[in-house]
């Protein structure tokens, strides 16, 4: 066990206890990231060697001098017998789609290859303040537009600590990578369709999606600006409800944000869970798919031992004084993916008007003759196949002519998803429920190029994460377990608007009744062999 | 030739005055300022960056759709207008689309009789159809064989009002522009000011047969800068559009571009297809709410209209409309007028006659604020009872005005120490005139041989005398009286 092992919490009380430095805690980090992570993504293309495909590649940009000097500050503020802030000396890793001021800010695209921000995202300022060591700036999908880490412009990208054939997830697949294989306690990611709880579950760490608006979306490219949410990411309920606490809360700079008191998450975790109602539902534990050969839909039950780990956390919620409820429908859930495509899209080619070549990022080289040709270079050059999808689409769904037929209609059923849970977390409904359980993906981590290059295949990895977003609601991917190769599956749990406090103390809770299981053991091979 | 009616509509960008920005804190106006110094990541559009609305520009919004007695709406939202451009730095427009802050609303646009075919003035009621709220782009010029960009203006809170087509001649749109400009200055919600842009006009034209109420097509005209190009434009456009109907043509849906330097309108582009702007709710910013409490608030000093108020001084006062007109045009004078009235209690014409006439010139030349003279109303009051009362008389009045204006002392008291007095003793006065009689025998006698027209320039020696303060009228009478024995 090395001090980089160790939990945020931990590393936190060692440092403020003086039992060790923030310094010497960061050079534990790099060391482990020297050890594990191999050459940092980049734009540079060069054909892939056998030692990259042992590494975990989480990193885009290493910023370790100004780390060096941020770790030296709270050590000397503990020395001057100052309070250095909440995450004193915990190391961090940030996704690459927050805004860092001085860093290049690249979002894991070309366009933005050389962008250096002069200005710094809001959740990142806040754990800079509350004494964060930050790392630098981890690799992601393009855009965040995907769910396995594959399509950034930044090579190689990230690979899955449990086994470094397969995807770490996505988008936040360096995040949940670096937190996994022990270069970073914490991580801060996003999550617009599952892109926090869907790695974290293919690599065996916690990941929360907040309630939409808790934390400021302030310095974070946006993709889909109405379902986007930052996130932590951690390797337990007691570190992601620290990094939590630390993030979220009002941001004046964000008026979507929600201007409501942030509650003392940490002081939650231990609290009684008898009596609260855990609903489990059988639209969750089924996945819906189109064969793109006859476009008809194919439904499918999730995999047993991914069914098996949701009812064994049932199972355990019982032991505990959880009431069970079963039978929830969420007859809408099957939507959320034809939704997401149109709604998503729509923002999301919006949103990347503004890489036009003409302000920052990436400019055409070539020769050009007009404003037109300009952006059109600059943008064909810049952007690689995903934005270039998503744009497609989001302009085809949202021309006049269309829009009624699929943007209106998608935003219709969106509303339908939202009642869904409604109704469900209604306290003078049916069900009344506090949480509903469910699995997070209807798979563990897959090889790597076995689903990329499937956009559509690929988009329904986040089938059972997708309709959270829907809805605003948080949700909470966990680990629960490990399948028959030895890979993290992921349990999630959902909660009404704001419910982040309880839905970590129900994981703090399946944590402790589960400290003990023999997958508890079980580190990831690229630890095994270090 | 048949008679042809023109149908116009306009459409106009209001630049609110705010001291920030609609989306950010940066600097709202950049008049004169060097390109790019009142930026930020928020304004020029930066990867990351969300917008949070100006509520002072919800404010002046909500003050100029009361004014045009438009319904607010109590919920309103924001959309993103998409297309690129080089001076757009998000490459959308954050602005109102299909609910909009406030729709519906009139004005009723006294036309002058200098505007009236007839030559007797009437009125025009002009049906707005909608107030949107929006930001404005940046700017870009050309420098030899670059493209600059400017982003100062970027995010400069703008209100976009359109009519419906109810104006008929250029004039009217003439003076729909001239009483908005006034309105808009009046609440103190823009300068108004259209050299500066600040208030922008497009107008869509099209013409049908007099008695007709089809609407033809239209074309649209962009870039002019000044009313007085408003009505030029629109003027050459009536003709250019009835002289094709005439030749049996077909009019296009051009917009035209108005040449300042040749005072000629030149096709821009043909509209044939109209540009798919995309508009979507814009996800950044939440709903905007107006609740009956904040709308309560923002208009509880609403002032009276100008136009109200012009007609409520003809009628309250017994002023002529053309006095009413010239005291109503800025809101500071009407209050000045106003104020004068109440303390003075005498005839209102009479103030209005030396508004007109002696300080409006003093606060044109000095380009005063009339509520900020020294010259307050309460002092004019006094000077215009001292002249009633022949304490002084017109003339040291007059002169009186500049002294306190000058001195900011109060006008009985320049009065006292300068002995301005008007010299009324019968005394007094005899002894002057028989000083100067006897000083000038020889006008005494052509005066007694039937000259009696010298009898003015008796009096004006008098006067002079008296370093002005004699009573003239007393002054003529004892002159007349001594010559005549």
């Amino acid at each position: 066990m090395q001090l980089c092992d160790l939990s945020a919490v931990e590393i936190r009380d060692k440092i403020l206890s003086k039992k060790t430095s923030a310094v010497e805690v960061l050079e534990s980090c790099l060391e482990r990231i020297n050890q594990v992570d191999g050459c940092p993504g980049s734009i540079d293309s060069r054909p892939e060697t056998k030692e990259d495909a042992e590494k975990v590649h989480a990193f885009i940009t290493l910023t370790e001098d100004s780390a060096r000097e941020q770790a030296q500050s709270v050590d000397k503020m503990i020395a001057d017998g100052d309070d250095p802030g909440p995450l004193a000396g915990i190391p961090a890793t940030i996704k690459d789609v927050f805004c860092v001021k001085g860093t290049p800010s690249t979002i894991g695209s070309r366009i933005l290859a050389n962008f250096i921000s002069p200005y710094t995202a809001t959740p990142v300022e806040r754990m800079r303040l509350a004494g964060a060591v930050l790392l630098g700036k981890v690799n992601l999908d393009e855009f965040t537009y995907g769910s396995s880490t594959e399509s950034s412009a930044f090579q190689p990208s990230t690979r899955n600590p449990w086994d470094t054939s397969r995807v770490p997830g996505g988008s936040s697949g360096g995040s949940t990578a670096s937190v996994a294989a022990g270069e970073a306690p914490l991580s801060l990611g996003t999550d617009t369709a599952g892109s926090i709880r869907q790695p974290a579950a293919f690599c065996g760490v916690v990941g929360l999606k907040p309630t939409y608006g808790r934390v400021s979306r302030y310095g974070l490219i946006a993709f889909g600006s109405s379902l986007d949410c930052p996130g932590p990411m951690a390797r337990n309920a007691k570190d992601t409800a620290l990094l939590l606490r630390t993030i979220a809360g009002p941001d004046k700079r964000d008026a979507t944000g929600a201007n409501l008191p942030v509650p003392d998450y940490l002081a939650l975790l231990e609290k009684e869970i008898k009596g609260k109602r855990i609903g489990l539902s059988p639209d969750y534990f089924q996945i819906t798919f189109p064969n793109l050969e006859t476009s008809e839909y194919i439904q499918q039950p999730v995999p047993a031992e991914i069914m098996d780990a949701t009812m064994k956390a049932a199972e355990i919620y019982r032991q505990l004084g959880a009431e069970i409820i079963e039978d929830v429908p969420m007859p809408n859930t099957r939507y959320g993916i034809p939704v997401y495509f149109v709604i998503s899209r729509v923002e999301a080619a919006s949103n990347l008007h503004r890489f036009d070549g003409v302000k920052y990022g990436h400019r055409t080289e070539n020769e050009i003759s007009d404003l037109r040709s300009l952006y059109r270079r600059s943008r064909g050059e810049g952007f690689g196949l995903q934005p270039k999808l998503r744009i497609l689409m989001g302009m085809y769904v949202s021309a006049a002519q269309y829009s009624e037929q699929y943007y209106r209609r998608a935003l219709q059923a969106r509303t339908l998803i939202r009642r869904d849970f409604e109704q469900a977390f209604d306290p003078n409904g049916k069900y009344k429920l506090d949480a509903l359980l469910t699995p997070t993906t209807p798979t563990t981590a897959f090889p790597m190029k076995d689903v990329y290059g499937d956009s559509v295949i690929m988009q329904y990895a986040d089938q059972l994460t997708v309709p959270a977003n829907h809805a605003g609601v948080p949700g909470i991917s966990f680990p629960g377990g490990l399948d028959s190769n030895g890979l993290p599956i992921g349990v999630q749990l959902l909660g009404p608007d704001f419910s982040e406090g309880l839905l970590l103390q129900l994981t703090h809770a399946y944590e402790k009744a589960t400290e003990d299981a023999n997958w508890r053991l079980e580190r990831p091979a690229v630890l095994r062999e270090a | 030739m048949a008679e042809y009616e023109a149908v116009i509509g306009l459409e106009t960008h209001i630049q609110l005055n705010t001291h920030s920005k609609i989306f950010c804190s940066c600097k709202a106006d950049s008049w004169e300022d060097p390109a790019n110094t009142n930026i930020c990541p928020v304004c020029t559009g930066l990867p990351g960056v969300l917008p949070v609305l100006n509520e002072r520009v919800v404010e002046k919004a909500i003050l100029l759709a009361e004014a045009m007695h438009a319904q607010v709406q109590p919920i309103s939202y924001f959309d993103r207008k998409n297309y690129f451009y080089p001076d757009l730095p998000k490459g959308y427009q954050i602005s109102q689309f299909d609910q909009p802050i406030a729709v519906g609303g009139q004005i009723d646009l006294p036309i002058p009789e200098t505007a009236d075919p007839d030559g007797k003035g009437y009125v025009r009621s002009v049906r707005i159809h909608k107030l949107h709220i929006e930001e404005d782009a940046g700017k870009t010029k050309n420098a030899r064989n670059q493209r600059l960009v400017d982003f100062n203006r970027c995010g400069v809170p703008l209100v976009e009002m359109v009519t419906e087509p109810d104006l008929r001649t250029a004039d009217e749109a003439a003076q729909y522009l001239i009483r908005l400009r006034q309105l808009l200055r009046w609440l103190g919600i823009s300068e108004a000011d259209m050299e500066k842009g600040n208030l922008r006009c497009d107008g869509n034209v099209s013409i049908r047969l007099k008695g007709s109420n089809v609407l033809n097509q239209k074309t649209e005209i962009k870039n002019v800068n000044s009313i007085d190009s408003l009505r030029d434009a629109i003027r050459k456009e009536i003709d250019r559009q009835i002289r094709e109907v005439e030749k049996g043509n077909e009019i296009h849906p051009w917009t035209l571009d108005w040449d300042e330097d040749t005072g000629e309108l030149r096709k821009m582009r043909s509209k044939e297809t109209e540009a798919d702007y995309r508009y979507f709710r814009e996800p950044d910013l939440l709903p905007l709410r107006v609740s009956s409490d904040w709308k309560k608030e923002i208009l509880k000093d609403f002032p009276e209209r100008p136009l109200d108020r012009r007609q409520r001084f003809a009628d309250q006062y017994d002023l002529p409309m053309y006095d009413a007109d010239i005291l109503t045009l800025e809101r500071g004078l009407a209050d000045y007028f106003e104020e004068t009235v109440t303390a003075y209690k005498g005839d209102p014409k009479k103030v209005s006659n030396w508004l007109m006439n002696d300080v409006l010139r003093m606060i044109n030349d000095d380009h005063l604020e009339p509520l900020e003279m020294r010259l307050t109303p309460v002092f004019l009051s006094e000077i215009l009872q001292l002249v009633d009362s022949a304490t002084i008389n017109i003339t040291t009045g007059k002169n009186l005005l500049e002294i306190v204006q000058d001195t900011g002392k109060a006008p009985a008291q320049i009065v006292d120490e300068q002995e301005l007095a008007q010299v009324t003793d019968d005394v007094q006065i005899r002894e002057m005139c028989l000083k100067i009689i006897a000083a000038n025998p020889e006008e005494a006698d052509d005066f007694r041989g039937g000259k009696e027209s010298l009898i003015g320039w008796f009096v004006g020696q008098v006067m002079r005398e008296s370093r002005g303060k004699a009573d003239a009228k007393m002054a003529k009478d004892v002159l007349f009286e001594l010559l005549k024995k």
